[in-house]
């Protein structure tokens, strides 16, 4: 396992992506490494307001002259993430990290890897495809999003792909950016004109989730989803953000997860 | 100027007076490298039952202004499993291990208490008697002075080790039930479990929690908690009091201190900073040493009452 800190970040940089994303690029003189689909519990605001940390996946970790530089693609929704949209440039932060399970990135025998990210999912897979690039591990990625606006980050998503002669698939619900309809009615006539997946990896909503999950039965193909429950700690010791296994065990997201297996988890969530 | 940071929790000796609240420190081994739990004044486990226990469905937590709501529902491992598993590990790392325990019957109870017999490396037991009794109707055990007297008693049979019973801060009559557990042989009392709480999503109109209830913790309940445990002291003062309710920081132990606890256990203030327990021991010592106190130990009961 990877060594967890809990670290003081400054923002050395926010890039609004779209009305509601922004990139954040955050720094630490802490040395740390993670895996594609971990992620960190973020104090969003000193003070009491919001209370408990909030979970983001790491889309990017390098390092950065003796310390580390860590990248989150945020959404706004509430007072956690509007803190983080306000915080001034050179703010600091506390950061606790890397946390939970990440995606198993082997590529199985003969088979290719298919990446695939809805919304604001993307976090982790772009983290997975910056790490495949690197390796020379080829892979496809399918992104997925309402609007043209939506889909984020495309062009280095593109660059990842590239570097490995993968193809990178769009998808949006309203036809406004590359095919019209949900991400993974893309992925599936790719699967139907003969495309060898052995693995997908998947973040995103629930029912793209879901979806992806009857579709990878069907066709026997292997599956990695990465989960996202409402969390206290972080850590395994609240027990606040269980999922139902598949052995009647109730799981805890932040330690088992947020990676898992799609054998692992209770039927429910196919059904 | 160093400070004795050791405490008696009856006779209970502890180097010093922080402990982990039950149900949000694990089964005490989970943030080994965030916070030592050998560096602790104890861990106490979360609750334990004879069987394993899935607990409820999600979603199980809410955020509150300064604190949260659960509903966790008591899973855990079961009894057996904790011995096996973690007790060794606890052992070996030398922790003060105080094991929590719960049933929805009185022979349940017992049960744990029997297991844990078994085994090496147990300080202490701490009843949660926040949990319905089934046998008498779902009424929690420790709201109904009778009951609670009689299930304290069982456990009294069942261990020669400190038995600590922890309040619940729903109990029609607080003091009516430590004269209870006290009647019924326990050596401390530890105050408070979560309050009951409800949160509701306007838009929706529902309850957030699927079970409607769940229990209220962090710094929103420390003066109730507070208030109750000089209450407590107050009415029962030979008896040694364990404090529990927001504890965030090495002042806020100093004041449950002051209203009379021996010790003071640390729960969701460990979700937002993993190494709070630990941080608290040492603001506890750097607050003493300022102070020109010279044993923690001397706080205990030290409010001036005006
Ligand atoms: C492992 C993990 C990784 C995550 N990675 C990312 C990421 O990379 N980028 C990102 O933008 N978000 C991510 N999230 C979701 C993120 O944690 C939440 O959006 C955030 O906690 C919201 O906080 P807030 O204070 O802004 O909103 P709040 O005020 O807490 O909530 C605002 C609204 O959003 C809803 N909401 C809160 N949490 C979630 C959630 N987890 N899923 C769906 N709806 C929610 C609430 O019900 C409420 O209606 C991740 C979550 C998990 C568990
Ligand atoms: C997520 C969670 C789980 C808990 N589980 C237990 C438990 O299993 N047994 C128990 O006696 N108390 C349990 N408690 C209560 C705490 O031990 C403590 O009494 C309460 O949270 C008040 O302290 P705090 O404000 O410092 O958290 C739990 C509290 C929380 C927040
Ligand atoms: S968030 Fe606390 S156990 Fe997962």
């Amino acid at each position: 396992m990877i060594a967890r800190r809990d670290m003081r970040v400054r923002l050395a940089a926010r890039r609004e992506l779209s009305p509601s994303c922004f990139l954040l690029e955050l720094v630490t003189d802490t040395p740390f490494e993670a895996q594609p689909g971990q992620f960190g519990m973020l104090a969003c605001r000193a003070g009491r307001d919001p209370f408990l940390r909030r979970p983001f996946s790491l889309a990017a970790v390098g390092a950065r002259g003796e310390g580390t530089v860590c990248e989150l693609l945020v959404k706004e929704v509430g007072r956690g993430s509007r803190a983080l949209r306000e915080l001034a440039v050179g703010g600091e932060l506390q950061l606790l990290a890397p946390l939970g399970r990440g995606f198993d990135l082997a590529t199985p025998e003969g088979g290719r890897l298919a990446l695939v990210a809805g919304g604001i999912g993307l976090p982790p897979l772009l983290f997975a495809a910056e790490r495949l690039a690197a390796a020379g591990q080829p892979f496809d990625l399918f992104l997925g999003a309402a609007t043209a606006a939506e889909l984020l980050l495309v062009e280095r998503c593109q660059r990842a792909v590239g570097a490995v002669g993968g193809e990178l698939v769009l998808a949006t619900d309203d036809g406004s950016r590359g095919e019209r309809g949900v991400i993974t009615e893309a992925l599936a006539r790719r699967w139907a004109s003969g495309a060898a997946y052995a693995t997908a990896l998947a973040c995103g909503p629930t029912p793209m989730l879901a979806a992806l999950t009857q579709l990878a039965r069907s066709w026997g193909l292997e599956l990695q989803l990465s989960l996202e429950e409402p969390m206290a700690c972080g850590v395994g010791v609240c027990l606040g953000c269980v999922v139902d296994g598949a052995d009647g065990r109730r799981v805890t997201t932040c330690k088992e997860g947020p990676v898992f297996r799609a054998s692992e988890l209770a039927a429910r969530w196919w059904q | 100027m160093s400070v004795d940071l050791s405490v008696a929790v009856g006779t209970l000796r502890l180097a010093n007076p922080v402990l982990s609240a039950s149900g949000t420190f694990g089964y005490g081994l989970d943030l080994v490298d965030l916070c030592p739990p050998e560096a602790l004044g104890g861990v106490v486990t979360k609750g334990l039952s004879p069987l394993p226990r899935a607990g409820n469905p999600p979603p199980r937590i809410v955020e509150t202004a300064a604190g949260m709501i659960n509903a966790i529902g008591l899973q855990n491992v079961g009894v057996d499993a904790f011995c096996r598993e973690s007790l060794p590990q606890l052992r070996q790392r030398r922790v003060v291990v105080v094991v929590n325990v719960f049933g929805e019957t009185m022979d349940a109870y017992v049960q744990v208490l029997r297991r844990c017999e078994e085994e090496e490396g147990i300080a202490a037991y701490e009843l949660n008697v926040s949990c319905p009794n089934v046998s008498a109707g779902g009424m929690e055990f420790g709201h109904e002075p009778q009951q609670l007297e009689r299930l304290t008693a069982r456990c009294r049979e069942a261990t020669e080790k400190p038995l600590w019973v922890k309040l619940s801060p729903n109990a029609p009559d607080l003091v009516a039930t430590a004269r209870a557990a006290v009647a019924g042989g326990a050596d401390a009392l530890s105050l408070i479990n979560t309050v009951r709480a409800v949160a509701i999503d306007a838009e929706r109109r529902r309850p957030v929690l699927p079970r409607v209830f769940g229990g209220l913790s962090g710094p929103a309940i420390k003066p109730i908690a507070l208030r109750m445990v000089l209450e407590v002291h107050r009415a029962l003062p030979e008896v040694p009091l364990v404090g529990i309710g927001g504890i965030e920081t090495g002042r806020d132990a100093v004041e449950f201190l002051l209203a009379g606890a021996s010790a003071v256990q640390v729960g969701t203030a460990t979700f937002r900073d993993p190494a709070a327990p630990l941080r608290i021991v040492r603001e506890l010592e750097a607050f003493c040493a300022a102070e020109g106190v010279g044993a923690v130990q001397e706080l205990v009961g030290a409010l001036a009452w005006p």
